[in-house]
């Protein structure tokens, strides 16, 4: 199963998204996993295949973008993280993954 | 918006540079990784030492008092102990080198150059606690990141003991942290003979009166904090995560100074720093970055459907400073209407807070650390009584009204737009095209 992975500050507000986002699946019936994590815990993660960062921690993307070649790396839109938009967010990492890195 | 942009990316990248600085990001994990330890001493601090008469008698009879002061001495008046191992183990970490070796070897380094001395009975020997908690957190930072770039670079060029093949790796790792251990256990000991022959006699006497005092007092005065919320929010407004930056720099400061405030509250005296680490989240952070509470108030009350949904999704986290909904979703990220609320609330709120603190109105903060989840006048009430609950709840009115004029005309504007959207809607309909849009 796809793994998607949250990454902000201290892992607070994505999951709050992560709980809309899996509400979304659910819906949708769309099987994934789905977390939220400090960016500094990332690396202790098991195997994901995408990370999306908050907005305020877009900052990181190009270092994790350069630390995970394999998997898309990308920022969340800042609009759908302050509606916590899930069913967007979930579109645009099926999207996302699908593409590849 | 195109220069905004580029600014953003350029503050992105300064940021970036400043947190992922491997001796900076040391030290804010490291004290991070603290917050348990922390977290627990300042609430068994708060047990032991809540002033209601009837129940410290109830302590002091049951002989409770005997327990409940306890972990307050294994916690933080310890802390420089867990500090110096925490901050070594995550450097090493970030070099891919064996944490728990490094912190190991810092934790030694630092008992070495801490004095020890003769109990009455002339044949017990003792650490004194005094430099081993708050006033030692300096020593405990610098030693830890000497030893972790002596450990990392010794590993990292193999100037170790090579065995010869067949040995296990095992055996080979721990030869590999002798020299390590070797070298900085020979420096700390010249560290100390330096020391000693100077007027200030250990290292601990000297890191104390030469940086961590100056620069704890520099970190602790009024125009230092109102410098540092200025340029948080300034980050902020330019979508960076500008607590993050800012106390990966000064958390260090504010954190000796909060912790030498808790130690006083422990004795049963008022501390005497007005700033440390419970001053963010108790009086700059009410809401979250920008004192944004009042914001979210209004926007309960909002006419427009956009600001209403919006509102009621981020009042619950809001409460506890998680307030990234509004943050990103107002947005008052790069939004020019919003940038003088967001920056002048959370500075007046402090700035009276220093006032009043100053003359007496408030007291002085704990110093307990309250983790991310206390709700606001709860984490107040926490650090000092009622008084410092009710300035939160005046705070939160301020906030209201400060917000208030700049964003009736945002829920008008959007009140508009929503009301032309739907005029369209209906006179398509009219016109026969039926509604395609799925309900979502």
């Amino acid at each position: 199963m796809k793994k998607i992975l949250l990454a902000c500050a201290g892992g607070f507000s994505t999951s709050m998204l992560v709980e809309r986002m899996k509400e979304s699946a659910r819906v949708k019936g769309i099987e994934v996993v789905i977390d939220a994590v400090a960016e500094s815990d990332i690396a202790d993660q098991t195997p994901f295949d995408i990370i999306m960062l908050g907005p305020q921690m877009g900052h990181a993307e190009g270092d994790l973008a350069a630390e995970y070649p394999n998997i898309p790396v990308t920022t969340i839109d800042m609009m759908d993280y302050g509606m916590m938009d899930g069913d967007k967010v979930l579109g645009t990492a099926i999207e996302l993954m699908e593409k590849g890195a | 918006m195109a220069g905004a942009a580029q600014w953003r990316s350029k503050i992105q990248k300064v940021s970036t540079k400043i947190q992922k600085n491997t001796y900076i990001s040391a030290i804010s994990n490291g004290l991070m990784a603290l917050m348990p330890i922390l977290i627990l001493g300042a609430i068994f601090s708060l047990i032991n030492a809540l002033k209601l008469e009837p129940y410290q008698n109830f302590l002091e009879s049951t002989g409770l008092k005997d327990y409940t002061s306890i972990p307050a001495t294994v916690t933080t008046d310890v802390i420089a102990l867990y500090a110096v191992f925490s901050i070594a183990y995550n450097f090493a970490t970030q070099h891919k080198q064996q944490g728990f070796s490094a912190g190991i070897l810092a934790l030694m380094s630092f008992l070495l150059v801490t004095p020890k001395g003769l109990l009455d009975d002339g044949a017990t020997k003792a650490f004194g606690y005094s430099w081993l908690g708050a006033k030692g957190l300096f020593v405990a930072i610098i030693l830890a990141l000497v030893v972790g770039k002596i450990y990392t670079f010794v590993l990292e060029k193999k100037f170790y003991i090579k065995m010869p093949k067949g040995v296990p790796p095992t055996v080979e790792k721990s030869f590999a942290a002798l020299t390590p251990g070797f070298i900085v256990a020979i420096l700390m000991l010249i560290f100390s003979a330096i020391f000693a022959a100077t007027k200030y006699g250990n290292m601990h006497e000297f890191v104390f009166s030469i940086i961590q005092l100056p620069l704890t007092s520099l970190g602790g005065t009024w125009w230092a904090m109102l410098i540092c919320i200025f340029v948080i929010h300034l980050l902020w407004f330019f979508g960076v995560h500008g607590t993050l930056v800012v106390y990966s720099v000064v958390g260090p400061i504010w954190v000796a100074l909060g912790l030498e405030n808790l130690d006083a509250y422990q004795r049963g005296v008022e501390g005497t720093h007005i700033i440390g680490s419970p001053f963010f989240p108790v009086y700059v952070l009410i809401g979250g970055a920008g004192a944004t509470l009042g914001l979210i108030i209004a926007m309960l009350f909002a006419k427009s459907t956009r600001y209403k949904t919006l509102g009621k999704l981020a009042i619950v986290p809001s409460l506890i400073g998680v307030n990234e909904p509004v943050i990103f979703g107002m947005p008052l990220v790069l939004n020019v209407r919003f940038m003088i609320p967001f920056i002048v609330t959370p500075l007046v709120s402090s700035g009276l807070a220093i006032l009043l603190t100053t003359i007496g109105v408030l007291p002085v903060l704990h110093g307990i650390q309250v983790p991310l989840g206390i709700p606001v006048l709860v984490n107040g009430w926490m650090n000092g009584g009622w008084r410092v609950s009710a300035f939160q709840l005046v705070m939160i009115a301020a906030s209201f009204l400060i917000y208030y004029p700049f964003f009736k005309k945002a829920d008008a504007e959007a009140l508009e737009q929503e009301q032309q959207a739907e005029a369209a809607a209906v006179s398509k309909e009219k016109g026969g095209v039926p509604n395609a849009q799925p309900v979502s």
